[in-house]
């Protein structure tokens, strides 16, 4: 059953370089754990925006609950712009966090998920985070103040490979072909790493069948199976069967 | 205050208010409180779907290139069945297929389940290239396949049509003269997205089927045609989106209604409706839907009709 959809007032609105920060007063609804993901709507409903976003929280708590956008489009810009907001969630596996070390790679607006996971992990947090251009890489002050920034053409990659092998989990979120990038390298160090990923979703609820990804070698609905998936079980030529 | 029990084709309903096929997964999020469970289309295979991305936004509305993703109908009858039995509300499974012999041995085995309450063919998916859209352009066809199943199940059989074809009250007729029980209109309308970055097709499958308020008026004008051509009990689904759409959807012809893309944006919404309507027939001073059907035909409708012939 989706939990019940509620109706939330937008706290702040802020500018943090190319992104904007949405927090919403909580009303001590729950919240799950960091990694699963809301669907979003302004309210009243914008009308260039049929269907709501999906997007996991930057943090949240019993007070507040924020969301770092890449307003691209007409229901982001909706967000942003609304006095309140529906809000059905949290949906979806998010993150365990395992004890010990834990390196976070973030990839663009992909590292709009990370300040959580910085905030609750219990061991040591390494932060490595890429950018396509500097004002992207505004939000790293948020995430940790402590991440190392790579701007394109450096990818994120390339201070992680020099990192493995660690004894360490890996947390990633970002574009998809950084991904399959990092759940290669942890492969090959055999490194556990939990990946973070985005499908185009229409209900997050299960019931669309439009988020399909390709895990396990079949196309399964995200919003059920993730969007936190073990790294083995996306690796693009299968993992071990 | 009236009731909004109702019955169709022969099955008792707590309200009038059901889900469309492929928009709700009631093993993963619960019934949503829909009179009846409308299961996604089985076919006699399994089909993984089409390729990402399957979804796009579109003016209100969207267009999706699913692809019939479904586990088969072995393992739908073995694994899903028994557990939507216990769901407690009448079950409507949904079958497609490639030839009338599958639909015929879909239809025979879902038919022969207990808990089963009634069939719906779809001969409409707009996201195969062959198979059931084929079937459902082309009267002559519908008219055999719904005259093969019928002899294979003795449970009602309803015929879930396209809008994008030349006539579809032409097909709605064939789909009587087989011995469909009743129609679900509409399926999607055929539909495209292109990316506006990269100027290709945004769908994995190219084209696709366009959904939500935005076809509202194509569903009541083929709800209107085929319930006056066929006089067959009608499931109306089509952006439907609030109480208010319900009225207008039996005005035109429809017996109840089913929601679809609505649901997405918000799952709580069949309850919102089901609250709202007596309210708002009330409001209209009748009591029940019921009260309301085909009222866009009593007055002004042969004339409407003929009218709407000239046009086309
Ligand atoms: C994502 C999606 C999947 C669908 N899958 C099916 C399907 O498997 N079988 C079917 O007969 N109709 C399917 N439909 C069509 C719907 O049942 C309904 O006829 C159509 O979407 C129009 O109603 P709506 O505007 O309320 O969504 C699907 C629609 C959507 C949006
Ligand atoms: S977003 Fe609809 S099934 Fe996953």
């Amino acid at each position: 059953m989706p939990p019940d959809r509620r109706t939330l007032q937008v706290a702040r609105v802020e500018a943090v370089g190319a992104y904007t920060l949405l927090v919403l007063r909580n009303d001590g609804g729950e919240v799950g754990a960091p990694g699963q993901f809301f669907m979003l709507q302004a309210d009243p409903e914008p009308h260039g925006a049929y269907l709501p976003r999906a997007l996991s929280a930057a943090w949240a708590d019993a007070g507040e609950i924020a969301f770092l956008l890449d307003v691209r489009g007409d229901g982001t810009a909706a967000l942003v712009g609304a006095a309140q907001v529906s809000v059905l969630g949290p949906l979806g596996h998010g993150f365990e966090l395992h004890h010990g070390p834990a390196i976070l790679v973030g990839g663009g607006i992909g590292a709009a998920i990370l300040p959580w996971l910085v905030r609750d992990l219990p061991g040591p947090v390494t932060t490595l985070l890429g950018f396509r251009e500097q004002r992207h890489a505004v939000c790293a002050a948020l995430i940790d103040a402590d991440a190392t920034v790579v701007l394109e053409p450096t990818y994120v990659t390339e201070p992680l490979a020099r990192l493995l092998p660690a004894d360490a989990t890996v947390y990633a979120c970002g574009p998809d072909a950084m991904l399959q990038a990092v759940a290669a390298l942890c492969a090959e160090h055999a490194v556990p790493c939990l990946l973070a990923m985005e499908a185009a979703m229409a209900c997050g609820f299960g019931a669309c069948y439009g988020c399909a990804v390709e895990i396990d070698g079949e196309w399964k609905r995200l919003c059920i199976e993730g969007p936190v998936l073990e790294a083995g079980r996306v690796l693009a030529g299968g993992h071990d069967g | 205050m009236g009731s909004l029990a109702t019955r169709f084709c022969g099955v008792d309903l707590a309200h009038p208010v059901l889900n469309g096929s492929g928009t709700l997964d009631a093993l993963a999020a619960g019934t949503l409180g829909v009179s009846a469970f409308v299961t996604k289309t089985v076919t006699l295979n399994p089909r993984a779907g089409n390729p990402p991305q399957r979804i796009a936004e579109t003016p209100q509305g969207m267009v999706n290139s699913i692809g019939l993703a479904n586990p088969g109908l072995e393992r739908f009858c073995d694994e899903h069945l028994p557990r939507l039995a216990d769901l407690g509300v009448p079950l409507i499974v949904s079958g497609g297929g490639w030839s009338r012999e599958e639909y015929a041995v879909a239809v025979r085995r879902i038919g022969a389940h207990p808990a089963v309450a009634a069939l719906e063919l779809n001969v409409s998916c707009p996201n195969v290239d062959t198979g059931c859209i084929s079937i459902g352009t082309d009267p002559a066809e519908t008219r055999a396949l719904l005259e093969r199943c019928r002899a294979e199940t003795e449970r009602p059989l309803l015929a879930k049509l396209s809008p994008s074809v030349a006539d579809v009250s032409a097909v709605a007729l064939a789909a009587a003269e087989g011995g469909a029980a009743g129609l679900v209109l509409i399926n999607t309308v055929r539909g495209m997205a292109i990316d506006r970055d990269t100027l290709q097709p945004l769908l994995g499958g190219g084209g696709g089927g366009l959904s939500g308020p935005a076809v509202k008026p194509v569903a009541l004008h083929a709800i209107f045609h085929c319930r006056a051509v066929t006089g067959l009990p009608i499931v109306g689904v089509g952006g439907v989106a609030c109480a208010q759409d319900c009225l207008e959807f039996a005005s035109a012809g429809a017996n109840v209604v089913a929601l679809g893309t609505a649901l997405f944006r918000n799952p709580g919404l069949v309850e919102e409706v089901v609250a709202e309507l007596p309210g708002l027939l009330e409001r209209h001073g009748v009591s029940t839907l019921d009260d309301v059907v085909g009222r866009a035909h009593h007055h002004q409708g042969k004339a409407l009709l003929e009218v709407d012939a000239n046009h086309s």
